[in-house]
């Protein structure tokens, strides 16, 4: 295949997970709460969903069976999340903590349970999610060959969730109202508006978001789940700030990051690549080092939600 | 995030803090038995046992282990609670802790011709790496005014990429066939400081001696020094600071250098120890920084604090080895540990509870003296006018004037 | 009678304090009723009370006669009443539209319809001429506007009851003026009015009748038009105050402090404005300078450049005589100048510190306190005892008290004592009775008018006219970084120094 095509296509692999899940953090921080769990999110989501197919992969495949994994994705990233959201919001910890703890949490959890259910902790699973070719769209010239030849829904998944998501937070009531709590909370309070019960929607979004992102990640890159995200969690957090905490902007930071991470593990195969004689680490390392560098001249007029990361005391209950 | 570090002088405070922790560790406890109880009812009990006295399970060396499993944590857990003593978030630790490990392995491995020395030399540049490499989120804090935990998480990955590179890429370093480094010279093992007869076929050495003597150091820089006291300062109230004419971005820079110097200890004494450890070439995180959160929190980022739950999390980890004998995966230890620092970042909350009640109560034995209850959980809608507010009317009641 | 509202015997306990101890408060429809009382009086819980956020120990609420229970700002808005936070509740990054609606959007399908509310905003902007730009951001407009978007929020959710939470506060003379047309105007409409402010001219100006409280207390109502400024004031004190502030005539010295031509530019990217522009004084020992004007004029930027605290892009500064223009804030704090900042919590204390800790905040590291980079902390002990004793100042435990856990009273205590006892040259004080009660005033004022009598040269910077009229022995305006004039205090009325400050007036000193 043209490197060029393979290069695209590894990209949106990449990519997709990393936008998913930074949107899900957009939507936390928005909110007013940080969200450094992302990591252990994924690792749930993806957990709990790829131990689903491994389950009921004898009696069905393909499609039909992804896309209930994603509702379970979703599901158990929801149920992971809600104790932050329970920390951070009604509890008022430190949201970094209460991050660290989950994120330490979930990948042991993962073992344990794994090893105990299967002796083992990887869980296999049969890829059978690759769609060949889309019928029509995939004959369109390069458009098609990039997006639609050998492409799993999970790309149409990612493209739907950043259009939804930009409509949202900028057109609703919904995302206005979100959007006030993680600016100024006693603002959103003081004409009425729960701030409590916007951050957990804001965080149960997150959750949501970062548990399919999980499953998302593992499915085109693997035939097993070993407990792990490889830190996409933290890149998808880099990705949330390098976007400046904007949809758009974050779909940019996502194909970059994504792009870096593509280099990083295909370039051995790409002759162009191998000539430039750059190690593949450093390629795994941009991503990070463009984020710190992004933070350097941006944080003087960052646009990060003011009231991000400081509980909101309500006062009564 | 400035809750953290906060100390009281009040004796009171201590023993609420006490409290919470062992409030965090039954509730950690629990939920590790419940599990364990879920998975596999009948082994449960014993699973539970082995846990809480696994580490006893071959006497003195199991003790010499819990003390050989501690020494780097403890670093990690000062250079953590120290950098939260200074109002700063030092996620970063596990960066900081894989680069002094690297910089002690690098020397360990090429400068062989030290002697006696060498394996202080080792340990130094450990010492020296991990504060550079906490030098970066420290200026850019102090200088660009960027987030701390966002510059460690983003450290964290660039040193561990970076080290994996170094290492992989230098012949003299690589030990292809295992994928890891290669082993340090001898002389690069710290001594075993007769400790290796008094906890017999353990690993435990002079490392352990060195960390309680950071810890002492940092205790007395924290409380007993002038340094101490602008740190501590600044990170209460980088304003403040700045007014009172203390230079307050090199007071940042300092104390992540310092906590940054702790965790490269740390990488040093595990990696030098003597007892097989190498650099593995994957892409994964060191956990004894994450460990050191854990170990920061429980202890209440107070050394003597720190070294007792360092201990604590070692011995429980130490029983974690032997939970196979049960059908159980070890990682249950972890959980219970995840499980420990969540319920640690609520427990402030408990004692702020606790210490309201007190002042409350205290306040109706005196009877509107001039004790005033900071409204730490009061509420507080209408911001700080309305604290205000109230400080004042309390103000009043104590006859001020 | 008809009362739109009645708070009936309201209390509200706080632990060990009682906020509000038995209040009535009752507003009639149609009228502008004032409610009057210092810093601590127990009036923002009773507004909180009424707006559901705290829940009264005893009392009821009536609402057009019928009894009430309210839990939130909801409810609350749902009995048409509304409120201008003295702090304004505004996303600075929303455009003002977005934060009129916020709350009460109209929506169809949960999408945000704009247009509508738009119109009914441009139409009660015009009818009540209040002039807004419903597209602009917050964060890009001035005050006064912010304060014109808060009241269109109470407007348009129709409103009936509006509460103005010390309004004034941030505003010129003139502006004030207007302020009060709008709200004559509001009333006139039908609207129900309550004005809280400790400022009598005001009630005077507006107010039809005026309700007092004191510590937490009830003390009563009257009618403003047959009750004189004196009256309410005592009710408001409990006791006669003295407004004018005794002092004897200053006896200027040698010059303490030399500002020449200083200029600083805003450290935001892309405005390149002058905070403060080309300014120049001088400040003798012996005697008080202050200045006027309007908050964001550029009196903070000046005052941090004098201390040290931001750096001057062009211009000198002379300590006597010697240039610190350059030097650190810590060289300045040990050659002679003390700072009263403005806001105590940000600069001036380390509240998790205890009381004897703040009180060598500037002077831990000198030979006093400290020996081969060890604390003394016994010579710490004990210049707070001396302290705590000398200047009053009450706390729960004595010298080794958490800053954070006093009254704002005390800690301002804390800050003057260690400002004073350091002997010296130059005080600059800023703001220096915000948020206190008469007799905390009355101490800060005493003590600087002795600092002044000792010799000491004194720069007060203070948005409250009263306190500039009284304590100065020469005035400076400062508007738009420039200062405008300089003038005696017996030699101008308030209302004209209310024209330097809008800028509609000056004379360059």
């Amino acid at each position: 295949m043209n490197p060029v095509y393979f290069l695209c296509q590894q990209t949106m692999l990449f990519s997709i997970p990393l936008l998913i899940v930074a949107l899900g953090g957009m939507f936390s921080e928005r909110s007013g709460v940080v969200n450094i769990a992302l990591e252990g999110i994924m690792t749930i989501g993806a957990f709990a969903s790829i131990l689903f197919i491994n389950t009921f992969q004898d009696r069905m495949s393909g499609q039909p069976l992804l896309i209930l994994a994603i509702l379970v994705a979703a599901l158990a990233g929801i149920i992971f999340s809600l104790f932050h959201a329970y920390a951070s919001i009604h509890m008022k910890a430190d949201q970094t903590i209460s991050g660290t703890a989950l994120n330490m949490f979930a990948p042991a959890f993962a073992i344990f349970t794994a090893r105990q259910i299967q002796g083992v902790q990887q869980i296999n699973f049969n890829n059978t999610f690759r769609i060949q070719k889309v019928p029509v769209l995939g004959d369109i010239p390069i458009l098609g060959e990039v997006l639609f030849q050998n492409a799993y829904i999970t790309t149409y998944l990612g493209i739907l969730v950043l259009i939804i998501a930009s409509i949202v937070l900028n057109k609703t009531k919904f995302g206005l109202r979100l959007r006030a709590c993680g600016e100024h909370p006693q603002a959103a309070d003081s004409v009425g508006i729960n701030v409590y019960k916007m951050r957990y929607a804001g965080v149960a979004l997150s959750g949501i978001l970062g548990g399919i992102g999980g499953l998302v990640f593992v499915i085109p890159t693997s035939t097993n789940f070993n407990a792990s995200v490889a830190g996409y969690g933290f890149l998808a957090l880099a990705v949330l700030i390098f976007g400046q905490w904007k949809p758009i902007r974050i779909l940019y930071a996502a194909l970059f990051f994504g792009l870096m991470k593509t280099i990083a593990s295909a370039y051995s195969g790409i002759p162009f690549l191998t000539s430039l004689g750059i190690p593949s680490y450093l390629y795994k390392m941009i991503p990070y080092i463009a984020t710190l560098i992004v933070l350097a001249f941006t944080s003087k007029k960052s646009q990060a939600p003011k009231a991000a990361g400081v509980p909101y005391d309500k006062g009564k209950r | 995030m400035s809750g953290i570090g906060n100390s009281s002088k009040k004796s009171g405070w201590k023993n609420l803090g006490l409290i919470s922790s062992i409030f965090a560790i039954i509730i950690g406890l629990l939920v590790g038995f419940l599990i364990l109880l879920f998975s596999n009812p009948n082994q449960a009990i014993g699973g539970f046992k082995t846990i809480l006295t696994g580490a006893l399970t071959d006497g003195s060396k199991g003790i010499g282990m819990v003390l050989y499993y501690a020494t780097p944590i403890i670093c990690t857990g000062l250079s953590v609670g120290f950098a939260f003593k200074t109002g700063l978030f030092n996620i970063g630790a596990t960066g900081q802790f894989t680069v002094g490990a690297f910089a002690s392995v690098v020397v360990g491995i090429t400068a062989t011709k030290l002697g006696n020395i060498h394996w202080i030399v080792a340990l130094f540049a450990a010492v020296i790496a991990g504060a550079l490499w906490a030098l970066i989120p420290g200026l850019l804090k102090a200088y660009a005014n960027i987030n701390e935990v966002i510059a460690g998480i983003m450290t964290n990955y660039i040193g561990m990429y970076l080290v994996n590179w170094i290492v992989k890429d230098t012949n003299a370093l690589f030990n292809m066939l295992e994928n890891r480094s290669k082993p340090v010279a001898p002389t690069a093992n710290i001594p075993k400081a007769l400790l290796d007869q008094i906890f017999k076929g353990s690993y435990v050495n002079a490392g352990i001696i060195i960390a309680v003597i950071a810890a002492i150091i940092i205790y007395i820089i924290l409380n007993k020094t002038t340094f101490g006291y602008e740190l501590k300062a600044v990170g209460f109230n980088r304003d403040a600071s700045k007014y009172a004419g203390i230079n307050e971005k090199k007071s940042i820079v300092w104390s992540m250098v310092i906590s940054g110097a702790l965790a490269g200890l740390g990488g040093g004494l595990f990696y030098l120890a003597g007892s097989g450890k190498y650099i593995e070439v994957v892409d994964e995180l060191a956990s004894a920084g994450f460990d050191g959160i854990s170990v920061a929190l429980l202890g209440l980022s107070h050394p003597i604090g720190i070294l007792l739950s360092a201990i604590f999390i070692a011995y429980i980890k130490q029983g974690g080895f032997y939970l196979q004998l049960f059908e159980y995966s070890g990682e249950i230890i972890d959980i219970i540990i995840a499980v420990i620092i969540y319920f640690s970042a609520f427990s402030m909350i408990v004692r702020n509870f606790i210490s309201n009640r007190e002042r409350k109560r205290k306040v109706d034995h005196i009877g509107g003296s001039a004790q005033i209850p900071a409204p730490i959980n009061e509420p507080s809608d209408y911001g700080s006018e309305n604290e205000e507010e109230i400080r004042e009317a309390t103000q009043e009641e104590g006859g001020d004037k | 009678m008809d009362y739109i509202i009645e708070m009936l015997g309201i209390t509200k306990e706080f632990p060990g304090i009682i906020a509000n101890d038995n209040i009535t408060l009752q507003l009639k429809k149609g009228e502008i009723h004032a409610l009057l009382g210092e810093n601590g009086a127990g009036k923002s819980t009773l507004m909180s009370v009424l707006f559901g956020l705290y829940q009264p120990e005893k009392g009821s609420i009536k609402v057009k006669g019928k009894t009430v229970k309210i839990n939130g700002p909801l409810d609350a808005n749902a009995l048409g009443i509304g409120m201008v936070h003295q702090h304004f509740k505004l996303v600075h990054n929303f455009t003002v539209l977005q934060n009129i609606i916020l709350g009460v959007e109209t929506v169809s399908g949960g999408f945000l319809k704009m247009e509508e509310a738009r119109k009914k905003v441009l139409e009660l902007s015009e009818h009540y001429q209040l002039a807004v730009d419903p597209d602009a951001y917050v964060s890009d407009i001035s005050v006064g506007m912010q304060q014109r978007v808060e009241i269109l929020k109470m407007l348009y959710r129709e409103n009936e009851i509006l509460i103005f939470d010390e309004p004034t506060a941030v505003l010129t003379p003139q502006e004030i003026d207007e302020l009060m047309n709008i709200m004559r105007d509001l009333a006139k409409e039908g609207k129900s009015i309550l004005f809280i402010t400790h400022k009598l001219n005001e009630i005077k100006a507006v107010a039809d009748r005026c309700s007092v409280l004191r510590r937490g207390r009830y003390i009563g109502t009257v009618d403003v038009k047959s009750t004189d400024k004196e009256t309410m004031s005592e009710m408001m004190v409990g006791r006669k105050v003295n407004f004018k502030v005794d002092k004897k005539e200053a006896k200027p010295k040698e010059v303490v402090l030399d500002i020449k031509t200083v200029t600083v530019h805003s450290k935001q990217k892309g405005n390149k404005k002058a905070l403060v522009h080309d300014v120049s004084f001088v400040v003798k020992k012996g005697e008080i300078v202050s200045i006027a004007g309007i908050d964001g004029n550029g009196q903070s930027e000046l005052v941090q450049a004098i201390t040290g605290l931001i750096k001057c892009d062009s211009g000198s500064i002379k300590l006597h005589g010697e240039d610190i223009t350059k030097k650190t804030i810590r060289y300045r704090n040990i050659h002679g100048l003390s700072h009263i900042p403005e806001d105590r919590h940000k600069h001036g204390l380390v509240l998790e510190y205890t009381v004897q800790d703040n009180l060598v905040l500037q002077e831990y590291f000198t030979e006093k306190y400290q020996k081969g980079g060890f604390l003394k902390r016994d010579a710490i002990h004990e210049n707070a005892i001396k302290l705590i004793e000398q200047y009053d100042i009450r706390s729960g435990q004595g010298a080794v008290t958490t800053c954070r856990s006093m009254s704002g009273g005390n800690q301002q205590k804390v800050i003057i004592a260690r400002e004073i006892q350091r002997r010296p040259e130059l005080l600059v004080a800023v703001q220096p009775t915000r948020g206190l009660d008469v007799g905390a005033i009355e101490f800060v004022h005493r003590q600087l008018i002795a600092e002044r009598d000792k010799g000491s040269g004194v720069l007060l910077v203070s948005f409250e006219l009263d306190e500039v009229m009284n304590l100065s022995d020469r005035i400076l305006v400062m508007y738009e970084g420039e200062i405008v004039a300089s003038l005696k205090p017996d030699e101008v009325t308030v209302q004209e120094l209310g024209l330097y400050m809008a800028g509609s007036k000056r004379r360059k000193a």
